[in-house]
C-alpha cells in the first residue's frame, strides 16, 4: 500500500466525520421538527434543558402557552396549581413552567434572550421570590445551572450598548460558567466596556449560534420528566365548574389533610423530607434574615428592562412565608414589610402595576404548602388575579425605565433611606 | 491572553492537530523539524502557564533552572568522585520543591505554595530519575538542548506518563522509517479517539452525571450507607477513565511527534492480585517507583545487611514505598492510609503467593479461581480508591 492510501485509512474518517457534524451542526437549515406532544410535556417538566434552550420555548409561546416564570414553588402541583386548573378548566392558555430551585432574576434574564420576539405585545406571569433577594444576590454555582452558551450568544447578538447591556455583561463576566469559551468571553468584555464587536466575531457568534440551536433542537428534549399524568391526577377532586367558594373548601379540606404531622401547617411530606431531622435546629436561627440589601434588586431591573423592551404585559406575584414557619424562625416581619414596599416601588414607579400581592395572607390557612412555596388556597387567591388577566383583554401597559435602579445605591438602599425614597 | 488547560476542551484538539500537522509532514518525508518543534513546544507551554496562569509559568522557569543546574553540577562532580552523602544531597534537593508544594497547604490553612505549578511532580520524577542514572554512571553527559525537551516535552507535562531520558533521547535522536512512523500515527489516532471516549463519554458520564448524584445521597443519609457503595465504584470509574483518557492522549500526541512515550494503563481491572494491579495502573509511576525507590532500598538493605529475611527486606520495601507514594499524592490522613492499605495488600499477597507455590497441588486453578481472584481485587482496588477520593472524610469528619 502506498504512503497516500495508508494516510487515508488513518485519517480519512476522521476527516468525513469532522466536516460531516461541521457542516450539519452550522448549517441554517431546521434539523427537527417539535411536535406538539413534547411541547406539552415540557411546558410542565422544569427541565433545565428547556430553560437553557429556545427552540422548544419559541414553539409552545408560538401557540397558547403563556410563560410562568418563577422559581421552585412552580413545582407544587397539586389541585390547585396554575398547570392543573389551566387545563382542567380548558382555558385559553396553558402555562408554561420556566424556572426551578435557584433559578433567580439573572438566570431569567438570560433564559428570555431566545425568546424576546415571542414575548412581543404578549402578556406573562411572574412569580417573584423574596428569598432571590438575599446579601449577596444569586448563587454562582445556582446560577450554572440554569445558564448556557446559546443563552449568551443569542443575548450577544441582540445586546446594545446601554446601561441593560452593559449591566448584564457585567454580571454574566462575574459568574464562573462563561470560562470555558474564551471568543465569547471576549465579546462579553467588548460588551461590558462599550466596544462594538469586530465583525469577525459577529460571524463566530452567528455560526456558534446554529451550533449550539441545532444542540439545542437535537438533544434538550431527552429525558423530559413528563408531569401530564400528574396533573391530570390531581385534578380529579375539581368540580367541573369552576365555582370559587367550592373550590375554596376543597383547598381547605385538601390542605387540612395533608398538613397532619406537624405544628407549622406544612405539607407532611415536605416536613418528612426536608425538616423533621432539623426543625429543631432551626428554632430562631433566621431572625438576621434580610431581603432588602441585594444586587439582586439590580438583576432585577433586567428581568424588568427586558419586559418593557418587549412590551410584555406582565402580572407580578408576590408570595408571602408561611406565618407559623416565620414566628418559628423568628423571620423579622418588618424586614419582609420592607422587601415588599421596596420591590413594589421599583415596579410601580416604571409602570409594572399588576401586583397580585399575597404577602399579608401569610396567616391564611392551608395557603403555603410549605414554609415558602404557594399552595392549594394560595393557587387559587393567585389564580383569582392571574386567570382574568390572561384571559380578558387588558389595557396596554406604558412603561418608563429608570437606571437608577441598577445603581449600587438602590441596592443597598434599607431602612429610613428606603422609606424616603419610596414615599 | 489565551490559557487552556491541557486535553480539556475540543479548541485545545483543534490547536493541536493544526500545530502538529507541520511536525507530521516532516517526519513522514524523514525529517525533524527541530527548530519548528521547540517553538510549538514553546507555544503550547505558554497556552498552559501562561495568561492568567504567569504565576505558574514563572515558577516552572524556577523550578527548571534549579534542576538543571543540580543536573549539570553533579554531572560534573560524578566525573571525578562518588561520594554517597552528595549524592543523596542532591536528590533531597531535587525533591526539595516538590515537598514545599505539597507541606505548603498543610502549614497555611490550603493555601497553595507560590512555587507550585501544574505537573511538578511529574517533573520532578523526571529530574531525579536522571540524577540517579548519573550516579549510576549510565547517564555520561547532558545535552542541554535534549534536557530541557526531555523535562518539558508539552505532550506530557501536566500528569506524565513518567518518561525515561535515555528512551527519551533515543527517539528524539532518530527518525523513525515511514512505515514504522505510519503505524505509530495509526496507533496515535485510535488512542486519541479512544481517550475522546474514555475521558468525554465514560469519565463524564461517571464523574460529572453519577457522582455529585450519588455524594449527594450518601451525605444525605450520613454514615455507612449503600450509597457510599455506590459512591466506590462510580469513583473508581471515574478515577480510571477520567486519568486513562487523559494519558491515552499523552501517549498519542507523542507518537505524532515521533516520540514513543510508554504507556500508563493495561486493562487495570482485570487484575489477577494487586503485584498484577500495579502492573497494569498507572504503570509508569509504579515502574518509576519500583525501579528507583523499591529496587535501590531492597539492595541498599540487602548490602548492609539490615534485616536477614529477604521476605522482611521485601516487606520494609514496599512499605517505604507505598508510604511515599502516600505522601507523594498530598499531606492528608487518607492519602497515607491509602498508601499503607496497599502496602499491607501487596505484602499479604506475596504471602499469599508463597503460600500457593509451597501447597501447589491442593490448591485448584481453573477459570473460576481466575475470576475469584479477578473479583476479589477488583474490590480492594475500589475500597482503596474510596480511601483515597477523601469522600470518608467529607462524610465522617468534615
Amino acid at each position: 500500500m502506498d504512503v497516500k492510501k495508508k494516510l487515508f485509512k488513518i485519517f480519512g474518517p476522521i476527516i468525513l466525520a469532522a466536516v460531516l457534524l461541521t457542516l450539519l451542526l452550522i448549517s441554517p437549515f431546521n434539523l427537527r421538527k417539535i411536535n406538539d406532544k413534547t411541547v406539552e410535556v415540557a411546558a410542565l417538566s422544569q427541565s433545565k434543558n428547556i430553560f437553557k434552550g429556545t427552540v422548544v420555548k419559541q414553539k409552545a409561546l408560538e401557540e397558547n402557552y403563556v410563560p410562568f416564570f418563577g422559581s421552585s414553588e412552580l413545582s407544587r402541583m397539586d389541585a390547585f396549581h396554575p398547570a392543573t386548573l389551566a387545563s382542567h378548566y380548558d382555558r385559553s392558555y396553558r402555562p408554561f413552567l420556566l424556572g426551578g430551585p435557584g433559578s433567580t432574576s439573572l438566570s431569567q434574564f438570560f433564559g428570555m434572550q431566545g425568546i424576546n420576539q415571542q414575548l412581543k405585545n404578549k402578556k406573562t406571569v411572574m412569580i417573584i421570590s423574596p428569598q432571590w433577594f438575599v446579601p449577596k444576590g444569586t448563587d454562582p454555582g445556582a446560577f450554572g445551572l440554569y445558564y448556557s452558551n446559546l443563552e449568551a450568544v443569542t443575548w450577544l447578538r441582540q445586546a446594545k450598548n446601554d446601561q441593560m447591556g452593559r449591566f448584564a455583561a457585567k454580571r454574566l463576566l462575574q459568574m464562573p460558567s462563561v470560562q470555558n469559551d474564551p471568543i465569547l468571553k471576549q465579546a462579553i468584555q467588548k460588551v461590558a466596556a462599550g466596544q462594538a464587536l469586530s465583525s469577525s466575531m459577529k460571524t463566530y457568534l452567528d455560526l456558534k449560534y446554529n451550533q449550539l440551536q441545532h444542540e439545542d433542537e437535537l438533544f434538550s428534549t431527552l429525558a423530559l420528566k413528563d408531569n401530564t399524568q400528574k396533573i391530570t391526577k390531581v385534578a380529579k377532586v375539581l368540580p367541573d365548574k369552576y365555582d370559587f367558594e367550592q373550590l375554596d373548601a376543597i383547598a381547605y379540606k385538601l390542605g387540612q389533610e395533608n398538613t397532619t404531622n406537624n405544628p407549622f401547617e406544612i405539607s407532611n411530606k415536605f416536613f418528612d423530607k426536608n425538616l423533621r431531622k432539623k426543625y429543631k435546629k432551626l428554632k430562631g436561627k433566621q431572625s438576621k434574615y434580610s431581603y432588602v440589601r441585594s444586587p439582586e434588586f439590580a438583576d432585577f431591573q433586567l428581568v424588568l428592562n427586558q419586559f418593557a423592551k418587549n412590551n410584555t404585559d406582565v402580572i407580578f406575584v408576590i408570595p408571602p412565608v408561611n406565618k407559623h414557619w416565620s414566628d418559628y424562625t423568628g423571620l423579622s416581619q418588618e424586614m419582609l414589610q420592607d422587601f415588599n414596599q421596596k420591590i413594589t416601588y421599583q415596579l410601580r414607579k416604571q409602570g409594572f402595576n399588576n401586583i397580585v400581592d399575597l404577602s399579608k395572607d401569610d396567616g391564611e390557612r392551608y395557603f403555603m404548602q410549605d414554609t415558602i412555596h404557594l399552595g392549594w388556597r394560595g393557587w387559587l387567591k393567585m389564580d383569582q388575579a392571574v386567570a382574568p388577566f390572561l384571559t380578558k383583554a387588558q389595557p396596554k401597559p406604558k412603561y418608563q425605565i429608570d437606571n437608577y435602579f441598577y445603581s449600587k445605591s438602590w441596592q443597598q438602599l434599607d431602612g429610613k433611606d428606603l422609606d424616603q425614597v419610596t414615599r | 491572553m489565551l490559557n487552556m488547560q491541557p486535553y480539556q476542551d475540543p479548541t485545545y484538539f483543534v490547536l493541536l492537530a493544526i500545530g502538529l500537522l507541520p511536525i507530521m509532514v516532516g517526519l513522514l518525508y524523514g525529517r525533524r523539524f527541530r527548530v519548528y518543534e521547540t517553538i510549538i513546544s514553546f507555544l503550547f507551554l505558554l497556552l498552559t502557564f501562561g495568561g492568567v496562569k504567569w504565576e505558574q509559568g514563572i515558577a516552572l522557569i524556577g523550578y527548571i533552572i534549579f534542576e538543571l543546574l543540580l543536573i549539570y553540577g553533579y554531572l560534573a562532580y560524578r566525573k571525578r568522585k562518588n561520594a554517597s552523602w552528595l549524592f543523596n544531597l542532591t536528590v533531597v534537593l531535587s525533591i526539595l520543591p516538590l515537598v514545599i508544594v505539597k507541606v505548603a497547604p498543610v502549614m497555611n490553612n490550603g493555601r497553595e505554595s507560590i512555587i507550585g505549578f501544574l505537573g511538578i511532580s511529574y517533573l520532578t520524577f523526571k529530574a531525579v530519575g536522571m540524577i540517579m542514572e548519573i550516579r549510576d554512571g549510565i547517564i555520561k553527559e547532558v545535552g542541554l538542548s535534549e534536557v530541557v525537551h526531555f523535562l518539558l516535552f508539552f505532550p506530557t507535562i501536566s500528569s506524565g506518563p513518567i518518561d525515561r531520558y535515555r528512551r527519551f533521547l533515543g527517539d528524539y535522536k532518530k527518525i523513525p522509517a515511514r512505515d514504522k512512523y505510519l503505524a505509530l500515527l495509526d496507533k496515535a489516532m485510535w488512542y486519541i479517539f479512544l481517550g475522546f471516549v474514555y475521558k468525554f463519554l465514560l469519565a463524564y458520564l461517571f464523574g460529572v452525571v453519577m457522582l455529585p448524584k450519588i455524594s449527594a445521597l450518601a451525605l444525605a443519609h450520613g454514615g455507612w450507607s449503600w450509597w457510599v457503595i455506590a459512591y466506590m465504584y462510580t469513583y473508581s470509574m471515574d478515577l480510571f477513565f477520567d486519568f486513562a483518557g487523559y494519558s491515552l492522549f499523552a501517549v498519542g500526541i507523542s507518537y505524532i511527534m515521533g516520540i514513543q512515550t510508554p504507556m500508563n494503563f493495561n486493562k487495570p481491572f482485570i487484575a489477577k492480585n494487586i503485584k498484577d494491579f500495579w502492573n497494569r495502573w498507572h504503570m509508569t509511576l509504579s515502574f518509576w517507583f519500583r525501579d528507583y525507590i523499591y529496587m535501590r532500598l531492597v539492595f541498599f538493605m540487602m548490602k548492609k545487611k539490615l534485616l536477614k529475611s529477604r521476605i522482611a527486606i521485601a516487606n520494609v520495601g514496599y512499605l517505604t514505598l507505598f508510604l511515599i507514594m502516600g505522601f507523594w499524592h498530598g499531606v492528608t490522613w487518607y492519602y497515607i492510609v491509602y498508601g499503607l492499605y496497599h502496602a499491607v495488600a501487596i505484602n499479604l499477597c506475596d504471602m499469599w503467593l508463597r503460600f500457593k507455590k509451597r501447597h501447589k497441588e491442593k490448591i485448584p486453578h481453573n477459570k473460576f479461581t481466575e475470576a475469584l481472584a479477578i473479583f476479589i481485587t477488583f474490590n480492594v482496588v475500589c475500597f482503596s480508591f474510596l480511601i483515597f477520593s477523601g469522600f470518608l472524610n467529607t462524610l465522617f469528619f468534615a
